[in-house]
C-alpha cells in the first residue's frame, strides 16, 4: 500500500503525466486536420486510450501507413493527474500559513479538472433556427440523429417516441417506448448518398433499396454508403433501413429513413390496427418548456463591404408553464441566459430572415471561473510572500 | 513517514477515485436510452435553414424595362395551381401546395438566346445540384414541344430533393422560360398538368 501511495504521490509521475499531456495535444492537433474539432475532441480528450496513425496525405504517407502510436486519452491523464495531486496532498503537504497559497492553487487546479469532466458529461449544445415572425420550442444538433415515431392522433398534443441512432448501429431489436411495437435496423449508414434509381439499369439493381414501405413505394431510390465527413460545416446524411414489428412479432415492412428525407417530403407512416405513427430519422431535438419568438433579425455590414459589423436577434421568450414573458436582444458577446440555457447569436440564413442561435446547457459554467480565480489568488499570495521575504532580506 | 490519520486519507482518496470512475462510466452511457414525451401540437411552419423560399434572381440593368415592354401573354391556369400577381421580371407566378409537397412555377422572358439552350439547361441543373451535361447529351435531356405555335423545348430534370420541369421557347429574338421547381413528388405528379399548361400559353405575336 505504501509503495502504491508513494508511486501515486510522486512528483515524477506528475512530470510524466504533464509530458504525455503535451504529446497528446500535439498528436490531437495533427489529427484535427483529418477529423475536425468535434471528432478529435471525442477521440483524444474524452477517451481513455487513442491510437494515432500516420496520415495518408502526409509526406511518404503510403509507405509509413504501418506507423501507429498508442497514447493515453484525456480521461486517463486527467484522472491520474487528479489522483496524483490528491495523493501528494495526503502524504507530502501540510496545511500551514506559509503553504496556503500553494493549497489555493492546487485546489483551483482540482476544481478545474473536475469541472472539465463535468462539462464533458452534462453539457449539451444545439442550435435553434427561427424565421422572422416565427417561433421555435426546440433546438437540434446536426452531430447526432434520432429515430422518431410521432403519434398525431390527439387534438392538442403530439406524442413522440425517440430512439437515438447510436442504439440502431448495433442492429439489435429495440422496443419502441410506451408502445407495443419494436424496431430493428437492417442496415445503418452514418453517412450515405441517396439518389434516384435509373430506370431498368442492371448495374443499379445491386444497390436497389431493400425497403418496401413508405417513400420507396412512390419513388425508386438507391442508397450508396459514404465515408464519414469530418470537415467543418459538413453534415452527414445518416440513413437506415428499418424493419418494424407489431405486438405479435409480425413484420409490418421495411422503411427507408434518412435525415435528408425531412419536412419537405410527405411524412412516412406506419399503420397498425389501433393507430397510425409517423416515422422519421432526424437531427436530435431537444424540446424546451418555452417558445422563442424572433421579432427582428438585424445584419449590419461595414458600408460598401460584405464584412459583417453586427448581427443581432430581438427575441421574445414565452414560458408555457409559468406564464412569464421576456424580451431580449441577443448579439455578439451578449447572450441570453434563460431556464438554465445560454442562447448565443451563431449564424443566419435565408437572406437575413432566419436567425440561428446556439443553445448551450452547461450547469458547471461558473466552475472554471472560480478555479482560475482561486489559482490567481494563490499565486499572488505565494509570490507576494516570497517577494516580501526578499525585501526583508535586502533591508538587512 | 505516514501519520496516524493515514487510513482516513486513503479512504478519502479511494472515495474520490470511485467518484471520478463513476462519473466517467456515467458519461459512457449518457444519452443512450429510448424515451417518450409529449409536445404541443406542431404546426408545419418550421424554419428550414438549408433552403430559401425564393432564390433571388439578379436583375441586370435594362432587363426590367425589357420585361415590361415584352409581348402580353395569356394562358389557362390549372385548377390545382394558385396564381400570384406577376413580380419584378416574372410575367406569371404560380404556387402548388399539396400533400406531396410544394412547387413554384414562373414565366419569364429575356432578350436574345440567353447563352443558348445548353447553358440554360445547365443553369437549371445547377440549381438542383446536378452536374452539367455536354452538347452531345443535350438531346437526351430535351424533347420538342409546340408552344404558342412556335417550336420550343420541354425538359424534366430530376434532382435528389428537388426537380425541375421546364419549357424553353425562342420567340422572335427573345426567349421565354417557363419553369416549375419543387419537391420531387409534386413534380412527378404535375408533368401532364405542366405540359398542358405549356400548350395553353398564347403569346401576343405582332410579327406575322
Amino acid at each position: 500500500m505504501h509503495t502504491l501511495l508513494k508511486f501515486f504521490s510522486s512528483l515524477r509521475l506528475t512530470v510524466v503525466l504533464l509530458t504525455l499531456s503535451l504529446v497528446l495535444i500535439f498528436f490531437g492537433t495533427l489529427d484535427q486536420v483529418e477529423y475536425g474539432i468535434w471528432e478529435t475532441q471525442k477521440r483524444y480528450f474524452e477517451s481513455f486510450l487513442v491510437v494515432w496513425s500516420y496520415p495518408l496525405q502526409a509526406p511518404a504517407g503510403a509507405s509509413l501507413q504501418w506507423l501507429k502510436i498508442p497514447l493515453p486519452g484525456g480521461y486517463l491523464l486527467g484522472g491520474f493527474l487528479l489522483i496524483n495531486l490528491l495523493a501528494a496532498h495526503a502524504t507530502r503537504f501540510k496545511l500551514t500559513w506559509k503553504k496556503s497559497g500553494l493549497f489555493c492553487i492546487h485546489f483551483g487546479l482540482i476544481l478545474l479538472l473536475i469541472s472539465e469532466l463535468l462539462t464533458d458529461i452534462v453539457s449539451e449544445e444545439s442550435q435553434m433556427a427561427i424565421d422572422e415572425g416565427g417561433q421555435a420550442n426546440y433546438s437540434e444538433t446536426v452531430l447526432e440523429n434520432e429515430l422518431v415515431f410521432i403519434d398525431r392522433s390527439q387534438s392538442d398534443l403530439d406524442t413522440v417516441h425517440t430512439i437515438p441512432t447510436t442504439l440502431l448501429e448495433k442492429g439489435k431489436r429495440i422496443a419502441i417506448p410506451d408502445s407495443d411495437l419494436s424496431v430493428r435496423a437492417i442496415q445503418y449508414y452514418p453517412n450515405a448518398k441517396i439518389a434516384r434509381a435509373p430506370e431498368a439499369s442492371e448495374a443499379s439493381a445491386l444497390n436497389r433499396t431493400i425497403a418496401n414501405r413508405g417513400i420507396v413505394e412512390r419513388i425508386d431510390l438507391q442508397v450508396f454508403e459514404q465515408p464519414m465527413d469530418y470537415s467543418q460545416d459538413s453534415i452527414d446524411t445518416a440513413t437506415a433501413f428499418i424493419e418494424i414489428f407489431d405486438a405479435s412479432d409480425t413484420s409490418l415492412g421495411i422503411w427507408l429513413v434518412s435525415n435528408v428525407i425531412d419536412e419537405r417530403f410527405p411524412p412516412q407512416t406506419i399503420q397498425t390496427d389501433s393507430k397510425s405513427l409517423e416515422i422519421a430519422l432526424r437531427f436530435k431535438r431537444t424540446y424546451h418548456p418555452f417558445t422563442v419568438e424572433l421579432l427582428d433579425f438585424t445584419h449590419e455590414k461595414y458600408p460598401g463591404t460584405e464584412i459583417p459589423y453586427n448581427f443581432s436577434s430581438e427575441v421574445f421568450v414565452n414560458d408555457l408553464n409559468q406564464n412569464k414573458k421576456q424580451k431580449a436582444l441577443i448579439y455578439m458577446n451578449h447572450p441570453l441566459r434563460y431556464g438554465g440555457l445560454t442562447f448565443y447569436q451563431a449564424s443566419f440564413a435565408n437572406e437575413d430572415t432566419t436567425s440561428i442561435l446556439q443553445v448551450v446547457k452547461n450547469p458547471g459554467w461558473l466552475l472554471p471561473y472560480i478555479s482560475v480565480l482561486l489559482m490567481g489568488l494563490g499565486m499572488c499570495f505565494q509570490f507576494g510572500m516570497h517577494f516580501i521575504k526578499f525585501l526583508r532580506k535586502a533591508k538587512h | 513517514m505516514f501519520s496516524e490519520k493515514q487510513p482516513y486519507i486513503l479512504t478519502n482518496i479511494s472515495l474520490i477515485g470511485l467518484l471520478v470512475i463513476g462519473l466517467v462510466l456515467l458519461s459512457a452511457c449518457e444519452q443512450q436510452a429510448a424515451e417518450s414525451y409529449t409536445i404541443p401540437k406542431e404546426k408545419s411552419t418550421v424554419a428550414t435553414t438549408s433552403q430559401s423560399e425564393e432564390p433571388k434572381m439578379q436583375v441586370l440593368p435594362g432587363m426590367q424595362s425589357f420585361a415590361d415592354s415584352a409581348s402580353g401573354i395569356s394562358y389557362q391556369t390549372p385548377d390545382s395551381w394558385t396564381e400570384f400577381p406577376p413580380s419584378s421580371i416574372r410575367k406569371a407566378n404560380f404556387k402548388i401546395d399539396n400533400a406531396s409537397g410544394t412547387a413554384e412555377v414562373s414565366v419569364t422572358v429575356f432578350p436574345g438566346d440567353v447563352g443558348g439552350t445548353l447553358a440554360n439547361i445547365n443553369r437549371w441543373r445547377q440549381q438542383i445540384s446536378l452536374s452539367p451535361i455536354d452538347q452531345a447529351s443535350l438531346k437526351e435531356n430535351i424533347s420538342p414541344i409546340i408552344i404558342s405555335n412556335h417550336q420550343g423545348y420541354f425538359t424534366k430534370l430530376e434532382g435528389n430533393t428537388e426537380s425541375i420541369l421546364g419549357g424553353i421557347l425562342p420567340f422572335h429574338g427573345s426567349t421565354w422560360f417557363i419553369k416549375m421547381q419543387g419537391d420531387i413528388l409534386v413534380i412527378e405528379e404535375e408533368v401532364d398538368t405542366f405540359k398542358s399548361f405549356l400548350s395553353s400559353i398564347r403569346i401576343e405575336d405582332n410579327h406575322h
